[in-house]
């Protein structure tokens, strides 16, 4: 199985507001073309950095990213916007939609700021799947907060990409819009074979993935696979005691 | 609530530095030109009235000016803090709490203004006077005065419209959080009075003073200033028009740049029809007054002129000057204003894969169509000026000039409208676009 995240010892110190705070201590993770992973942790414990240097959202301080077997140069903003654009997709709790675009505006938005042209039909395809085709016209705020997460899905899937991250993407949303999500997201990975990446605090979301990776102070703290809620919760709750004991485990 | 006010005056003082600057600078000229008519009490009849008549055109010019900037430069100071306000009312402060905070930062910022201004404007009037004495337009012996009048003038115009301003931006904010309804009716209403003054003033140059010579330039001018505002308070319908026609083109060459440009510009006019109105002042009030004063150069030329037409041509061009320096403080706050907050949008747009180039190149087509709307609202303006002036004074409606220094008037308006704007951009495009949202 060909890896479509690969991270090899990724270090991260914040220090601009002048002590320096170690969000990420060495983390060596893959994650595998067509999975489904969580990434669970105390919040503060480095789960939010994670997913943006893999991203190439941010910069790591140290370490290599890996995206489709290709490296991530953290270099110049504008070279790593060009290379998100064909390779990760991201979704994040608070959408991130623009106000002013139409449903269907937004989702063609990345191919577009890419300088392709517009491909409405499969933008149409997309939402038709998603269940949003009569609101493509719609602006982001007459939608639920439901609906605007798979808009945000929607436009994360629409490149292609290697790999979709989510940064706890049901943590607005009430509990039906966000089963909905979360088993949308199972049938990305499960019957369009797609990777996806999420963060989550719920063990029930965690369920919904194939395994989750446990994060505490910035280092691995174990792994689960098929994982239920209690499971989850039950080493959440001893995370604790995990610490650098399992700071080597790979999902 | 005033502990709160001066407080928050303390804590953020950011927001008020333009206001400031605008109260200080209008302050400054009031005082000026106010003291020529505490110098009038105390001289002989002609000079008198020579002091007098500077203090009322030039003066009045200001005070125009100075009610406008003071006022845009305040409300918007006033939108900036909407976070604080709405904050401060969901903590149980009332509509009528948080209006006296506001009245009162105003008042506050309007007198420290004031009193700053004081020695800068004691200092302006004695060379003003010197200025009229050299030109013999004013008795060598006339002691200069700066009392009363100067201070009243200058302390009562800067605050009153620092309240006048506070109370109407209160009184927008105050409703309902939220829920801001604009009154087009109202700004529409005032546009057209404006315009009608101004083809009045102009109708007025063209047969009341032709053959007055270089009198006629008190009511020219004036159209233009009246034309300049009354086209201005049109600026959203003007920028709605402007973003129509030059939408194909600015799409063309922005790819979806341009399309975000044009969405953008579609569904803020309000608040960049705040940006339309500096530049339209500016190009309106510079070409009417520089053309002016070039038309009245050349039919003045070889003939015997009045002692006070070269003090008349010192006072264009100082107008014209500290026009541009009070167009030059709105612009910037008022593009500031309309950038600083957009941050999240910026960081939103650069998270579906915008680069910061193309964030830019957005604003610069937003700015342009912004540019080109003053621009040719100013334009117009400053023909209610030209054309009836040189109908009065050169027989002609279209002046024989050159179009430079018009090419220099859009020239600045353009490099201040751009260099502000990119300028704000580049600030809220530091770092990683994550660190925006957080
Ligand atoms: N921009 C930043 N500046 C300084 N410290 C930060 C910044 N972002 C995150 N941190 C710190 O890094 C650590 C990890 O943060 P984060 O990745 O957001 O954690 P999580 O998502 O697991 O809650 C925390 O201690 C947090 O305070
Ligand atoms: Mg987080």
């Amino acid at each position: 199985m060909t890896d479509a995240v690969r991270l090899e010892t990724l270090y991260k110190t914040y220090d601009d507001t002048g002590t320096a705070v170690t969000a990420l201590d060495g983390v060596t993770a893959s994650f595998g073309a067509g999975t489904f992973t969580a990434v669970m942790g105390p919040s503060g414990s480095g789960k939010s950095t994670l997913l943006q240097c893999a991203a190439g959202l941010d910069r790591p301080t140290a370490g290599r990213v890996f995206l489709a077997g290709t490296e991530l140069h953290a270099g110049k903003d504008t070279a790593m916007t060009k290379f998100r654009r064909t390779r990760v997709g991201f979704v994040f709790q608070d959408y991130n939609l623009l106000p002013a675009l139409t449903v269907e505006q937004n989702v063609l938005l990345p191919s577009r700021l890419a300088g392709r042209r517009a491909d409405h039909a499969r933008a149409r395809a997309v939402l038709d799947r998603l269940g949003l085709l009569d609101r493509r016209d719609d602006l982001p705020e007459r939608l639920s907060g439901g609906q605007r997460q798979r808009v945000a899905i929607a436009r994360a899937l629409i490149g292609d990409p290697a790999v979709v991250f989510a940064d706890e993407p049901t943590g607005a949303l009430d509990l039906r819009s966000a089963r909905e999500v979360l088993s949308l997201l199972r049938t990305v990975v499960h019957e369009h074979g797609r990777t996806v990446v999420m963060v989550t605090h719920d063990p029930v979301a965690a369920a919904y993935a194939d395994s989750v990776l446990f994060l505490a102070d910035g280092r691995l703290a174990g792994a689960l696979s098929a994982p239920t809620a209690e499971a989850v919760a039950e080493r959440l709750a001893h995370l604790g005691d995990l610490v650098g004991a399992g700071a080597e485990a790979v999902a | 609530m005033i502990a709160v006010a001066l407080r928050g005056l303390r804590h953020r003082p950011g927001g008020f530095v333009a206001t400031f600057l605008s109260a200080f600078l209008g302050a400054t000229l009031l005082m000026t030109f106010a003291a020529m008519l505490d110098t009038a009490a105390g001289a002989d009849t002609v000079s008198a009235e020579s002091l007098s008549t500077t203090a009322a055109v030039a003066g009045g010019w200001c005070l125009i000016i100075v009610i406008f900037a003071v006022t845009s430069t305040l409300s918007l100071a006033v939108r900036r803090r909407a976070e604080q306000t709405a904050l401060l009312r969901r903590l149980g402060a009332t509509g009528p709490q948080v209006g006296r905070m506001i009245v009162g930062e105003a008042v506050a910022v309007a007198l420290v203004a004031s009193a700053a201004a004081v020695p800068v404007g004691l200092v302006l009037g004695r060379l003003l006077l010197a200025l009229m004495q050299d030109t013999g337009q004013v008795a060598a012996g006339v002691g200069y005065a700066f009392g009363p009048v100067a201070l009243g003038v200058g302390f009562g115009v800067t605050l009153l419209g620092s309240v006048v301003a506070a109370v109407a931006t209160v009184r927008r904010t105050a409703g309902p959080a939220g829920a801001r309804p604009e009154r087009p009716r109202a700004r529409r209403v005032a546009g057209v009075v404006f315009l009608l003054i101004a083809t009045n003033c102009s109708v007025l140059t063209a047969t009341l003073m032709d053959g007055k010579g270089i009198d006629a330039m008190q009511t020219a001018g004036q159209a233009g200033i009246w034309a300049a505002i009354g086209l201005a308070l049109f600026a959203p319908e003007l920028l709605r028009l402007v973003t129509a026609v030059l939408a194909g083109p600015v799409r063309l060459a922005g790819g979806a740049a341009g399309e975000l440009a044009v969405l953008g510009v579609r569904q803020r006019t309000r608040r960049l029809a705040g940006a339309v109105m500096p530049v339209a002042l500016f190009t309106g009030i510079a070409t009417g007054t520089v053309y002016m004063q070039g038309i009245e150069d050349d039919a003045a030329a070889g003939t015997i002129q009045p002692a006070y037409a070269r003090d008349i041509q010192t006072l264009n061009y100082v107008v014209v000057g500290m026009i541009t320096v009070f167009v030059a403080i709105m612009l910037v706050n008022s593009l500031i204003a309309a950038t600083a907050h957009r941050r999240r949008e910026f960081a939103q747009q650069r998270l579906a894969g915008s680069t910061r180039g193309q964030v830019l190149a957005l604003v610069s087509l937003e700015g342009l169509l912004v540019t080109a709307t003053g621009v040719l609202s100013g334009s117009t303006a400053s023909l209610f000026t030209i054309l009836p002036f040189g109908a009065a004074r050169a027989d002609r409606v279209w002046p024989d000039a050159s179009p430079v220094a018009y090419m220099t008037i859009v020239v600045i308006a353009v490099a201040l409208t751009g260099l502000s704007l990119l300028g704000t951009t580049r600030r809220t495009l530091r770092g990683p676009a994550v660190a925006a949202l957080r």
